[in-house]
């Protein structure tokens, strides 16, 4: 909603004087930290963790990963941990855990003689119903989630999609503050010309828990609206210890469909 | 009733003080100055008397004026600026009421004018610190953005006082928030002051007397905000004969009818005005762009009546809307509207008194429709509100100002509406009222030729009113308690009483010093976490959780003429401690959030700075330099680790330079350059990935800048037929005529063409606009 305001009040401006954009280099600042992506969830295992280090803003997209850290999630429902094996650099996964509604997950870093926690619930699964198209932009299709949320709990989503079997690098957070109890139809946000005809599109709806929401969410905010936000800031992180992230137990529910109309 | 004590206490206080040391028989000499063409009174014209050097009075708000003197033979000097002084022969033996009507200077109705060269009111020297008053003559011939003069853009180049940006409808005076500024339409509160997102403000010129602006040294009959005052007359409309006046723009319109009523014995005066930017845009071929409507409309309405003598009432009202849609599909409409009434009476001579009742109210409506989304937004602000203030003129060097106010303030936080199809509920947060009322006294005290002092309290107090449900939060933003007020009952009280002080000491005929102190209140706060223009602001009243924002300032400053008032100096300096201030935390929601109030983070706040401000004002070039040199920061629990940080509005350097020139009797031109630091921003100190998407990380909030901000307008005016029946002129200008790209926007995000690289965008939105408006009025 808040995107949608900015977008007519520039559009707006556009229309009636002689606005201009460019490309410009400010100097920018740059403080090396870490980042820790994780999450378990109500698919097949092994579940992943992910370790990397900033870059510098006007670098390429590229994250140093980071090795040799001590990675260890437990069950605290179940009493079950499980240490993790790094496969790749940066890249630690599970061995045993598996993913269960309701139940508590504790992940716990340890890197450089800082250790670094986060707990996540996993929520009840909602599922996703439908996958919808919005062909009104020609040159911005866009996929649309249909699912019924329930109105007897507070519900935190996150939207993620599939092109062709590839991942889609745009994420979207929702949460039902405002739609308690709705049947929604949201329309996923994604870079121009992303769709085309034929595309094969598979939605995922996950289900968060609070705190892997309020990461997403500002995280969202940043990536996608930085220039609306008059005190843009780091993301509240899940977990403590002074890092960048998020550890998420998750439910995910997915559907497909064919991209049947535009370019 | 403590609080009625001691106002009554105060008042019998200072009556005795003013009533010493009087022998000789005295007699009051009072009136209502007035233009003599059109019958408009002329606030601030001031009566002084060769006789009596030292011995003046100015006229109030309403052109009338007071002063008692000893029974003598005098002549009287009636000043006003842009008007010719008149001299008038004064045998006063008793009580004498004496209406004084002046010409507007001959420069002015025979030729274009550059102010007069016979006045010489040198109102630098005696203005309150931190006062400055600009009449639409003023600002006639300043370059403005699309050539629509306007007296809001024009005081942002005066010292002190600074614009929020291009784009940006706020401005920020001695380092307060855009909220923080009282703006008055004929008494009445104008909550959004701004047209088409801040292009325009919503000021008429054509409707418009006088501003009257205060960065300091506020009167005590003013409050309610924390950092300046712009006190915006209307025209009370010719009572001498009908006139019509407009211009025809590129992007604007705009008329004014104006006449006598009653034989004389009023007047009214009709505004309107209508943009048409959406007319170009239909004719362009993009459909999206076709089916934008991009327009606003306002009004102005002004009548007065003299019912005798001592009776005068008043009807004004405005009337505005913006819209600004893109057919079927998202827009935003909002407006302000006031109606003030007022009632002058004079109870005898020495005694004025007004009385006024008015309401306003500002509302917004937002309205989001797509396939799977058919929502509206909307939030009001209402105000209802009485006042009564006296002007007592106790003798030559004393005068009382005291009054009682009381507004009811009604804020509807935020509805939204949904149709069935749509993915959001609807949503009602909780309406909030409040009673904020004040009494006041003010005593002007002459103590000599020199030194005139002005002191005086406001008391005012602020009940939260239920129904309603009140919450407390703990450090962590959850909440803690819940208690429902039934209708009517105090909630929370808050008592401020504001003292203010300003004395201006002359050192002789060309130079003076003032200082000043001021203690203001305020307790509607505009919640906005967005750096745009939207107009989707959250007001909210002090509540149970939110405290008075409370601001202390001392300004001192010297002021000086030279060559027979030709050129003006002054320069100030000024501390301001803070008090109750608040920011946002990080992620803040301000849509639809009924704990809104749990995203606040409060703290501490203090500015100062040094205004210098040269100005040339007689001669065929005018204009003036204007600098300031400013700090301002903020200390919030929960930012930057508790320490001092610099505030978005914080400017280091400003600096205007405006420049008219008559070349002939046809032409006219004229320039302003304006500089000023970039204001503080927060940018990205690292990136990393989220869901494969690059994220950034941020450093401490509002540790950068924005590149400084600098442009250059150019205008000229053409009289092509100047007669006593009609006149009209072309208007010329370029905004921006270097083109500078000022930042209005700076993105941070993926590069659309290399999806391995981010990027930095930035927006500007005025590079360059040229503009033509014909003006004309018979």
């Amino acid at each position: 909603m808040k995107n949608a305001i900015n977008t007519i009040i520039l559009s707006a401006f556009i229309l009636i004087c002689s606005s201009c954009t460019k490309t410009v280099t400010p100097t920018l600042n740059n403080v090396s930290q870490l980042v820790i992506e994780g999450a378990v969830s109500d698919t097949t295992g092994p579940y992943h963790v992910n370790i990397s280090k900033t870059t510098n803003f006007y670098s390429d997209n590229v994250y140093p990963t980071v090795s040799g850290a001590i990675v260890v999630i437990t069950d605290v429902t179940a009493n079950i941990t499980d240490v993790l094996s790094e496969i790749s650099p940066g890249n630690y996964v599970t061995h045993t855990i598996i993913g269960t509604y309701g139940h508590s997950y504790e992940m716990k870093v340890m890197f450089e003689g800082k250790s670094y926690t986060a707990m996540s619930t996993m929520p009840n699964l909602v599922k996703l119903d439908s996958v919808g198209v919005d062909y009104e932009k020609s040159d911005n299709i866009r996929p649309i989630a249909e699912y019924q949320d329930p109105a007897d709990q507070k519900n935190y989503y996150k939207y993620s999609m599939r092109k062709n079997g590839v991942h889609v690098n745009h994420f979207q957070a929702f949460d039902d503050r405002l739609s308690n109890g709705r049947y929604l139809r949201d329309n996923l946000d994604c870079d121009t010309g992303t769709f085309h005809r034929g595309d094969l599109v598979r939605v995922d709806l996950v289900g968060l828990d609070k705190g892997a929401f309020t990461f997403l969410h500002e995280a969202e905010d940043i990536a996608y609206n930085n220039s609306n936000l008059a005190s843009p800031a780091t993301p509240t992180s899940n977990i403590s210890g002074g890092c960048i992230g998020y550890f998420s137990a998750q439910t995910v529910s997915s559907k497909t469909t064919t991209i049947k109309s535009g370019r | 009733m403590k609080k009625s004590a001691t106002f009554i206490a105060i008042i019998l206080l200072l009556i005795p003080v003013a009533l010493m040391a009087q022998s000789k028989k005295r007699f009051s000499l009072s009136g209502t100055i007035k233009d003599k063409a059109t019958g408009e009174t002329l606030p601030g014209a001031t009566v002084s008397f060769t006789e009596l050097p030292g011995t003046g009075v100015s006229a109030n708000s309403y052109g009338y004026y007071s002063i008692i003197i000893p029974e003598g033979t005098y002549t009287a000097l009636v000043t006003y600026t842009g008007y010719k002084t008149d001299t008038i022969r004064i045998d006063l033996k008793g009580d004498q009421q004496n209406n004084i009507k002046l010409e507007a200077s001959a420069s002015q109705l025979s030729e274009v004018t550059i102010k007069s060269s016979t006045s010489r009111s040198n109102n630098i020297l005696t203005a309150p610190a931190g006062a400055q008053k600009l009449t639409v003559e003023d600002i006639k011939n300043v370059p403005v953005l699309l050539g629509e003069k306007d007296i809001l853009k024009t005081i942002q180049l005066l010292p002190g006082i600074v614009a929020a940006g291009d784009g940006k409808s706020g401005f920020f005076v001695r380092g307060g928030d855009a909220d923080q500024n009282l703006l008055l339409l004929d008494e009445a509160t104008v909550y959004n002051a701004s047209h088409l997102l801040g292009f325009f403000s919503v000021f008429n010129s054509d409707a418009i007397k006088d501003i009257v602006i205060y960065k300091s040294g506020m009167p005590a009959n003013y409050g309610g905000r924390l950092s300046s005052v712009e006190d915006i007359q209307m025209n009370d409309g010719n009572n001498q004969k009908f006139g019509v006046n407009g211009g025809i723009g590129l992007i604007a319109s705009r008329l004014t009818v104006e006449g006598p009523l009653f034989n004389h014995k009023g007047s009214f005066i009709v505004s309107a005005r209508r943009t048409y930017a959406d007319l170009f845009t239909r004719l362009l071929s993009d459909t999206t762009v076709k089916k934008t409507v991009l327009y606003f409309y306002d009004f102005n309405l002004k009548g007065n009546y003299q019912i005798n003598p001592n009776n005068r009432i008043f009807v004004s009202g405005y009337f505005g809307k913006d819209y600004f849609k893109i057919k079927n599909a998202d827009g935003i409409d909002y407006g302000n509207s006031t109606a003030t009434f007022r009632w002058n009476h004079i109870y005898n001579n020495s005694l004025f008194s007004n009385t006024s009742l008015i309401y306003n109210s500002f509302n917004y409506n937002t309205h989001f429709q797509s396939l799977t989304n058919n929502v509206t937004v909307g939030s009001a602000i209402t105000d209802y509100h009485i006042k009564q203030d006296f002007n007592y003129y106790i003798n030559a060097s004393n005068k009382l100002d005291f009054g009682l106010e009381s507004i009811y303030h009604l804020t509807q936080p935020g509805a939204a509406s949904a149709t069935q199809a749509s993915n959001y509920n609807n949503v009602v947060l909780q309406k909030r009222y409040s009673l904020e009322s004040a009494a006041y006294v003010s005593h002007e005290w002459t103590a000599s030729d020199r030194l005139k002092i002005t002191y005086g309290v406001r008391l005012s107090e602020l009940n939260v009113l239920g129904p309603g449900n009140f919450y407390t939060y703990d450090p962590m933003g959850n909440v803690n308690s819940n208690t429902y007020y039934g209708s009517g009952k105090i909630v929370k009280s808050y008592f401020t009483p504001e003292p203010r002080v300003a004395a201006s000491y002359k050192l002789n005929d060309s130079s003076s010093v003032k200082l000043s102190y001021d203690r203001t209140a305020q307790n509607i706060h505009l919640l906005n976490n967005s750096s745009a223009a939207s107009p989707t602001n959250v007001y909210l009243p002090s509540s149970n959780v939110v405290k008075p924002e409370i601001s202390d300032q001392f300004s001192l400053g010297y002021y000086r003429t030279f060559n027979k008032d030709q050129f003006e100096f002054s320069t100030e300096v000024y501390y301001k401690n803070l008090q109750n201030q608040f920011d946002y935390k990080d992620g803040a929601n301000l849509v639809g959030n009924e704990n809104i109030e749990a995203d606040l983070l409060f703290g501490n706040g203090r500015a100062y700075g040094w205004e210098t401000y040269f100005k040339k004002k007689r001669g065929r070039l005018t204009g003036w330099i204007s600098y300031t040199l400013s700090k301002t920061e903020r200390k919030i629990n929960g930012i930057n680790n508790n320490n001092y940080y610099n505030a978005s509005q914080d400017q280091t350097n400003h600096l205007s330079i405006v420049g008219l020139y008559q070349a002939s009797k046809k032409w006219t031109f004229s320039t302003a350059f304006v500089y000023s630091t970039g204001t503080p921003v927060t940018f990205p100190n690292a990136k990393y990935g989220v869901d494969g998407a690059p994220v950034y990380a941020y450093g401490e909030r509002n540790s950068q800048r924005l590149q400084a901000y600098n442009r250059l307008d150019l205008g000229a005016t053409l009289y092509v037929k100047k007669t006593s029946k009609i006149e009209s002129s072309w208007n010329f200008s370029i905004y921006n005529i270097y083109g500078q790209s000022n930042p209005y926007t700076v993105v941070f995000q993926a590069d659309p063409k290399d999806m391995t690289k981010t990027q930095v965008r930035q927006t500007t939105l005025f590079k360059m606009v040229p503009s033509v408006t014909y003006n004309f009025k018979f």
